[in-house]
């Protein structure tokens, strides 16, 4: 492609290789900050110990992240379990049900759904869900699952909104649309011969689906949700407003909690101590690590999607 | 009841339920916009943009400071991001189109494009909070920009290799080099979608609160003075709704209201010119 040498031409390739650069530089330069700025704390506290410990008191400098990680592994793991079924549900309607006209409204509303910044999130669940949740939703929930033998653990306390099982509402609506894009996309790749050939032996539609649309873009669903687990996992501000920010760990969805990104927007800026502080930035490493692996595993599903389905 | 029964049954409560799913999808945006919409519009008034806040407690005050801090912090990001952006997607697409390196870089951007924008403000505290001793608008538009970069740069490789090979080859048959190529061919075939990606961007990282919280902070004051703390809309809100007072709750919800608006109508704006110039 270079034919002649041009010294412009050489120049600007360098700038714009520079700049592409600058990726690398920053994923490996936030790497290798967070480790310094946290090198205290890992001395103090090493890794395993601070990965398992349910102390976070700032009063006696101890620090562990097993509190944060909890709430941040339940709210995460609650939220996909709500928003899996609705995102693959939106995908199937999308592309399979709705009428031609609808498909495209549908689809940008439904990604709309992402672009709301995720402080409008918090802020709509501090003033009018969390209040609703309190009221009705998880009194009914308390009286109906919660009296069952064996899950009433999960439905203990007084409801006052201000809990994971609300934080877990917010964050699933928020990432319904990252797994819902991701899945339509995949359903349309289907080959459309495959899907005709089942109906043409007399399958329904529902069967089509569940047989091969599914099957055949098992990969890029893979990927969507994996990529939504990564979101879920980073997101801040919807749950900081309603999660109430308590180091504890607790059997009840109607506790408040911490996850390692409420506890950092909460106090960072607070931090009066180098330990403290420290101990955030193991936390900040702890979650970077953590989202680092799970994107990369979303980003070889959807790799591997888009070879099988380009062959 | 017979197979072919049970099969039909079947079938159709799998598909009501995920029509069921639609409207669930459907449901919360408009319970959520128009819930922004009803308390936005209600608490918005003239004062708000022209008036610095008030002590706590007292009536009356605006969000003026972080309107303009917002604008502020938003353009000097979007100026630092774009070109490197821009260039750095020029080069995947054009000078290390189809290497292993290429391929790795814009790999890694898109797992950069989801990485917890909070930790991005804590990367930022640690490289310019901290070593400069104070909070800065400076650092709250680095933090923004760190953001923008890879989507910029991602949309921006896709979108110039989207132009036809056959258009470069025609102007490198007129003798002309690459830079050349890029800039006057290349640049000009891709500028619809480069331009959607940067307001996607800019839309994207508008909403940020989080990676602002420990590099702009917040200011109770008007101020232009981007080396010193400066208030934002996205702080504002998440200081004054979490805040014990009626009038602050209103003002949040204003300034909400502003926001969301700006951002869907950026947002919708990028998607129709996408659809209108690649359909």
């Amino acid at each position: 492609m270079l034919q002649k040498k041009n010294p412009v031409d050489f120049a600007f390739s360098l700038i714009t290789a520079l700049a592409s650069l600058t990726v690398i530089v920053l994923i490996g330069g936030i790497f290798v900050v967070l480790w310094q700025e946290s090198s205290l704390s890992i001395r103090k506290f090493g890794v395993i110990d601070f990965l398992l410990s349910t102390d976070w008191n700032p009063v006696t400098e101890s620090f562990g992240a097993a509190t944060a990680i909890y709430g941040t592994a339940v709210t995460t793991l609650l939220a996909l379990l709500m928003a899996i079924p609705a995102a693959i549900g939106i995908a199937i309607f999308v592309t399979e049900i709705a009428p031609d006209f609808l498909k495209g409204p549908i689809g940008i509303a439904i990604e709309l759904l992402a672009a709301i910044p995720s402080i409008i999130y918090g802020m709509w669940g501090l003033f009018t869900l969390a209040p609703i949740m309190a009221n009705y939703i998880e009194p009914a929930l308390q009286k109906s699952i919660g009296a069952l033998p064996g899950v009433g653990i999960l439905f203990q306390g007084t409801p006052m909104g201000i809990d994971l099982f609300t934080a877990s509402v917010i964050l699933s609506i928020m990432i319904i649309p990252f797994t819902a894009s991701i899945a339509r996309d995949s359903f349309t790749l289907t080959p459309s011969v495959v899907k005709e050939s089942a109906y043409a032996i007399g399958a329904t539609k529902w069967e089509v689906v569940k047989n091969v649309v599914l099957p055949y873009s098992k990969l890029g669903v893979f990927g969507g949700v994996a990529l939504s687990l990564g979101r879920a996992l980073g997101e801040t501000m919807a749950v900081a407003f309603v999660l109430g920010n308590n180091h504890q760990i607790t059997t009840s969805l109607f506790d408040a909690a911490a996850t390692i990104t409420v506890t950092l927007a909460n106090e960072f800026t607070e931090a009066d101590t180098d330990v403290y502080l420290s101990s955030l930035f193991y936390l900040a490493l702890v979650l970077f690590a953590l989202s680092f692996i799970v994107l990369a595993v979303a980003k070889f599903f959807l790799l591997k999607a888009e070879r099988r389905y380009s062959r | 009841m017979n197979v072919e029964k049970r099969r039909k049954v079947e079938s159709f409560i799998a598909l009501s339920l995920s029509t069921l799913a639609a409207v669930f999808g459907l449901f919360w945006l408009v319970f959520i916009l128009s819930d922004v919409l009803v308390h936005g519009i209600g608490a918005l008034h003239p004062g708000l943009f022209t008036n610095d806040p008030a002590p706590p407690g007292i009536s009356g005050g605006g969000l003026r400071n972080a309107f303009v801090g917002q604008l502020l912090i938003t353009i000097s990001a979007t100026v630092i991001g774009v070109p490197v952006g821009v260039l750095g997607g020029t080069f995947l697409a054009e000078y290390a189109r189809g290497t292993k390196l290429a391929r790795v870089t814009s790999i890694l951007s898109d797992i950069m494009v989801s990485v917890p924008s909070i930790v991005i403000g804590t990367f930022i505290y640690a490289v310019l909070v901290k070593p400069l001793g104070h909070f800065s608008g400076w650092a709250g538009a680095v933090a923004l920009a760190v953001i923008m970069i890879p989507v910029v740069l991602r949309t921006t490789e896709d979108m110039l290799s989207l132009v036809p090979w056959t258009l470069r080859e025609a102007a490198f048959a007129l003798g002309a080099p690459y830079y050349k190529v890029i800039v006057q061919v290349v640049y000009r075939g891709a500028a619809t979608g480069i331009f959607t990606g940067i307001l996607l961007s800019i839309a994207r990282v508008a909403g940020e609160t989080a990676p602002l919280l420990f590099t702009s902070f917040n200011n109770q004051f008007f101020t232009t003075d981007m080396s010193g703390p400066v208030a934002s809309l996205t702080v504002s809100i998440f200081q004054y709704a979490m805040g014990p007072y009626d009038e602050w709750h209103q003002q949040a919800w204003a300034a909400a209201f502003m926001i969301t608006v700006v951002i869907l109508v950026i947002t919708i704006l990028g998607r129709l010119l996408i659809k209108w110039r690649y359909k």
